[in-house]
């Protein structure tokens, strides 16, 4: 069999291969071969191509359903309840089947065996059993499209085209739920507020269990929850604090996974100025007893600007009792800024406090940040600072690119609503950046997007948390997101973090703003309706507008001038922004929240882009995901000849992403998951440093630490391409 | 020297580093520590629960067999070596090998209390005392551990940390490029990143003692090493295909086992003996092997294999010069 030769060939008759021990060899082999280097010295990244080739001769065409036609095709799966037989009545048969034609028409073909992989395995319809394909990629696109479209065919064939095309695509739960009879809900992310009462904290666990059971990740707030050994009833010394709270959700967010696809996730926030915070902290030590460990539960910290300060001066920082500051204020502690009142709780005796040094909690931070990645930082004042909503932001989200303002909820003695207040939601998808600047019209590209987003938080009511829904119905808040940026840039020969990468990063967002903007603004008008209180935000009274239409946004380099000059992408002008500020403050705009940018995981793959707006991990990328199994990703538009353009965040640096984020930001009206990258020399004090600069360049949030550690020279695997440094 | 530094006691003065090799593997073994509780193998259960019966006890058997290995190794292996210390350093990292061995040893455990029923696990352990392979390797190796030699000692535990161990890590490698059992693999890999060094170093301070010899004790140095290599792979490969034959796999582990073999000469600075062409380990097997610790993982999927003890350092005022 080894000597046996066998020609590879792909659609169009290329021959990719030909040699007996690769036709031999797994699709799994030959993909994990981009990972080493080839006899040559040379990368294999043909090896990948005819990985893909492979999975699908071998494993995808032979496990796909075959249908003599679309219409015997479309009737069986709505007969088996495979497809929601709603969705295409709304629409003509002739118009889907033109529509499916389009989409087989583009010729899309998968780039990487990741994204394929990835596919087939994660979005892809299959057979009640999980053994057989229902759907190819072209499929999936055109159920999606119609899911969204809500039956208006223009809508309908132009997010065909914005898909297929690879300009945008629906966050995970969006594109593998649309259309599907069987399925979870379309929004990626749940943020709930917990208050001060055992009514609240069971309704948390209750909401973390159905969210997590309909497919987000599910984020929640404890900085209200009072400290350990706080008063209950008067009683000194009963309360047991945040831990054990933590511990509950944990284990509900191991129980409820989403229909088997992926597992539950939550991350809970803590004020930097809770009495519990350094108990919170130590929940992802190496050596934490297994009592108060937390494995799977993301943490996050919100700092003020006044915990800075105190580093700054090398000062005490006090903590405040929430249960205290909630009796003295009347509002829970959650909603206080630290930084506002931090003087006046110090010096009120009624509020009990300890203190702590606060250079040594940016350290603790700092060490956990090594040993575990977490936690994930929110710079509290910065983000409400730039946020145009009224109301006050005090948590994000699992990834913590989400920033909205919430109320809290009060609930009667038998449990029942009382006054239900607002939680957060956000369906979030992204544009790849490449695509975008190679596509015919930017602008309508952005639309659809907003469009598509916008009819996912339409069509989303959670009813088993009412403040969600409530929430949803009131703000119609989305996230649209951008990702292959490296990708981006590298194929365009720029180096990350360049003069050159942050022009173009800030023009580029500041195009995205205006489109996403005016795209709202066109749905208000279409509607005649715009978000819950918009007339109290600063999109109604102009304030927003006023850094675009006082001053001059262009290209200041060369490179960038040329890059925008030759795709279709028009810059808006002052007077462009003129126009769209009157048209906001006439007509409102219809989304409480319009651009958060997400890490961009799975959908990356598929997208054949690279994450988000970071640098790349690796120009191979060693990817584990508990659906896949250990899956091998080279950088989009790798080749030979650019590899120099492919410096890997490590070698990037926290600087220039830090850099890269904060030009992006100012366009943004909430966060960016920002991930910093250090090699293992790197101390605490480099975390912290990076940290501090995050904060001074206005970085609203960050993410996960990440840190790589070389292999010992002598140990390594011999022609890894990743061991490569 | 030796005889005068057994009767004198000495503190230990780390800021006299006598080879630098002893300092470089210290920090790089402590900023590696972890324990099993880091990786949250209950992820695993539902994959756990797509395994046919006989993949099931396959893999517990393999594990039964690491357990057994690293029992050997925390208990008596890496002891053995410490009276042959070169330095006072290389004492404090070996108590640190011998102590992660035990750390390595109770992982499996986690991982069967986490996967398994009791009365599985009681089979597999009465497995490990009736394999007559196992038991045979254990023979093998005590018997070297428990001989006079010191350099002898050196190429016996190189040989089990570079080369028997990986008849078993094989399988957890295989099953997560297969999507099975990953947060497992995990922790395997973490084994393995510790293994590689454990190896590396001993191998290093073997070469050290043989490169002071004289000619006709390398010689017999060499021949013994290339002995006990093929006495433990005749056994290895019999208890290898015990082991894998069931499930088809006794040919791609027989190949990972040359890979490892040569690996382990290396280490010790011998010649490689099994030829290329008979080392030929499955790409997926091989770049999951990667000791560094470069994996990307989301948060859905557990901790990943990557993260370290970080070295603490202060900030300063400059630092915060805002």
């Amino acid at each position: 069999m080894a000597n046996q030769l066998v020609e590879i060939a792909d659609d169009q008759g290329n021959l990719l291969g030909k040699t007996g021990v690769e036709s031999a060899m797994s699709y799994q082999d030959l993909n994990a071969m981009i990972n080493l280097w080839g006899e040559d010295e040379k990368l294999q990244l043909e090896k990948d191509k005819l990985a893909v080739r492979k999975y699908f001769l071998e494993h995808v065409n032979q496990n796909t359903v075959f249908f003599h036609s679309l219409k015997e095709r479309l009737d069986y799966l709505v007969e088996h309840e495979y497809y929601e037989k709603e969705i295409l009545d709304q629409y003509s048969f002739e118009f889907i089947k033109a529509l499916e034609e389009l989409a087989y028409s583009k010729k899309f073909r998968f780039e990487a065996f990741m994204g394929a992989y990835k596919f087939y395995t994660g979005y892809a319809l299959k057979t009640f059993d999980g053994t057989r394909y229902l759907e190819r990629f072209e499929d999936r696109v055109v159920m999606v499209a119609l899911t969204l479209a809500a039956g208006d065919e223009t809508v309908a064939t132009s997010l065909v085209e914005e898909m297929i095309s690879g300009r945008f695509q629906p966050a995970t739960p969006t594109f593998l739920n649309c259309g599907k009879k069987q399925r979870g809900e379309f929004v990626s992310c749940f943020l709930l507020r917990i208050e001060d009462n055992m009514e609240s904290i069971s309704r948390g666990i209750n909401s973390a269990l159905q969210l997590s059971k309909r497919g987000g990740g599910v984020a929640l707030s404890l900085s209200n929850i009072r400290e350990y050994g706080a008063p209950i009833k008067k009683i000194e010394g009963q309360s047991s604090g945040i831990i054990p709270v933590m511990k509950l959700l944990e284990d509900s967010f191991s129980y409820a996974n989403q229909l088997g696809a992926r597992q539950g996730a939550g991350a809970v926030y803590l004020n930097a100025h809770h009495p519990d915070i350094l108990r919170f902290l130590d929940t992802k030590r190496e050596n934490a007893d297994e009592k108060t460990r937390i494995k799977t539960l993301s943490i996050g910290v919100v700092v003020p600007d006044v915990t800075m300060e105190l580093a700054k001066n090398n000062e005490d920082m006090y903590l405040f009792s929430p249960y205290d500051v909630e009796k003295v204020y009347g509002i829970p502690f959650g909603d206080i800024s630290v930084t506002e009142k931090y003087n006046e709780m110090v010096d009120d005796p009624r509020i009990k406090k300890s203190k702590i040094k606060a250079r040594e909690l940016f350290e603790r931070i700092a060490e956990l940040q090594f040993e575990s990645g977490y936690p994930y930082v929110m710079y509290e004042d910065t983000v409400n600072r730039a946020n145009p909503i009224e109301g006050r932001i005090n948590m994000s989200n699992l990834c913590s690119e989400i920033l909205q303002v919430n109320t809290p909820t009060t609930y009667n003695a038998d449990l029942s609503y009382d006054n239900i207040g607002k939680d957060i939601s956000c369906n979030l998808g992204s544009m790849n950046i490449a695509m975008a600047m190679d596509g015919p019209d930017f602008a309508k590209t952005v639309e659809a997007a907003i469009r598509a987003l916008t009819a996912v938080s339409d069509m989303s009511d959670i009813e088993s948390v009412r403040s969600i829904s409530d929430g949803n119905h009131k703000s119609h808040a989305i996230g649209l997101g951008q990702m292959n940026l490296h990708g981006y840039l590298a194929r365009e020969h720029v180096h990350y973090g360049s003069e050159e990468a942050l022009d173009f990063t800030n023009m580029y967002f500041y195009t995205v703003v205006y489109n996403a903007i005016k795209a709202s603004n066109k749905i208000a008008i279409e509607r005649k309706s715009s978000f819950h209180n918009f007339e109290n935000s600063k999109y109604a009274s102009g304030e927003y507008f006023e850094k675009y239409t006082d001053q001059v946004w262009a290209p200041a380099t060369q490179k960038v001038k040329e890059l925008f000059g030759k795709s279709n992408i028009q810059i808006p002008s002052q007077d462009d922004w003129k126009a769209l500020k009157e048209s906001v403050m006439k007509h409102g705009i219809y989304n409480q929240n319009l651009q958060a940018v997400p890490p961009t995981g799975s959908i990356s793959y598929i997208n054949n882009s690279t994450s988000s707006i970071h640098p790349i991990a690796s120009r191979i990328e060693v990817r584990k995901e508990g659906k896949l199994g250990r899956v091998y990703y080279p950088a989009p538009f790798l080749d030979q000849e650019n590899w120099d353009y492919y410096e890997d965040a490590y070698e990037v640096g926290p600087e220039k992403i830090i850099d890269t984020y904060a030009v992006a930001t100012q366009h943004v009206d909430q966060g960016l998951s920002l991930t910093l990258f250090f090699k293992d020399t790197a101390t605490t004090r480099d975390v912290n440093r990076s940290q501090i600069y995050a904060w001074r360049k206005g970085i609203k949030t960050i993410y996960y630490i990440r840190i790589r550690q070389a292999a010992l020279e002598g140990t390594e695997v011999e022609n890894c391409v990743s061991c490569m440094l | 020297m030796e005889l005068a530094s057994k009767l004198i006691t000495r503190p230990i003065n780390w800021n006299k580093i006598e080879d630098s090799v002893d300092l470089d593997v210290w920090n790089r073994l402590t900023q590696n520590f972890w324990l099993p509780e880091k990786v949250p193998i209950s992820n695993d259960i539902q994959s756990w629960g797509t395994l046919r019966p006989h993949e099931k006890k396959l893999t517990m058997h393999v594990f039964t067999g690491l357990t057994m290995l690293d029992t050997i190794q925390g208990t008596v292996g890496s002891m053995s070596l410490m009276p042959d210390s070169r330095t006072q350093h290389e004492e404090a990292v070996i108590t640190n090998i011998a102590f992660m061995e035990s750390v390595h040893a109770k992982s499996y455990s986690s991982v069967f209390s986490t996967l398994c029923s009791t009365a599985d696990i009681d089979e597999a352990f009465r497995w490990s005392e009736d394999n007559p392979y196992l038991q045979k390797k254990a023979e093998i190796i005590l018997g070297y551990y428990n001989g006079d030699d010191p350099l002898k000692r050196k190429v016996a535990s190189t040989l089990l940390e570079s080369f028997l161990f990986y008849s078993g890590f094989y399988l957890p490698m295989y099953w997560s490029s297969r999507a099975k059992l990953t947060n497992t693999a995990d922790l395997i890999r973490l084994i393995i990143r510790d293994e590689a060094i454990h190896g590396y170093y001993i191998g290093y301070k073997f070469q050290l003692g043989f490169n002071e010899s004289t000619t006709a004790r390398q010689e017999e140095l060499k021949a013994y090493t290339y002995d006990l290599l093929l006495e433990l792979y005749a056994n290895e490969v019999k208890y290898t295909a015990d082991l894998y034959d069931e499930i088809g796999l006794t040919h791609d582990v027989k190949q990972f086992l040359h890979y490892n073999g040569n690996k382990a000469l290396m280490n010790l600075g011998f010649e490689p003996l099994f030829p290329k062409d008979d080392c030929q380990v499955s790409p997926a097997i091989l770049s999951a092997l990667s000791p560094s610790s470069d994996e990307n993982h989301d948060f859905f999927s557990g901790s990943g294999s990557s993260y370290v003890i970080g070295k603490h350092e202060a900030t300063t005022d400059d630092d915060w010069d805002f």
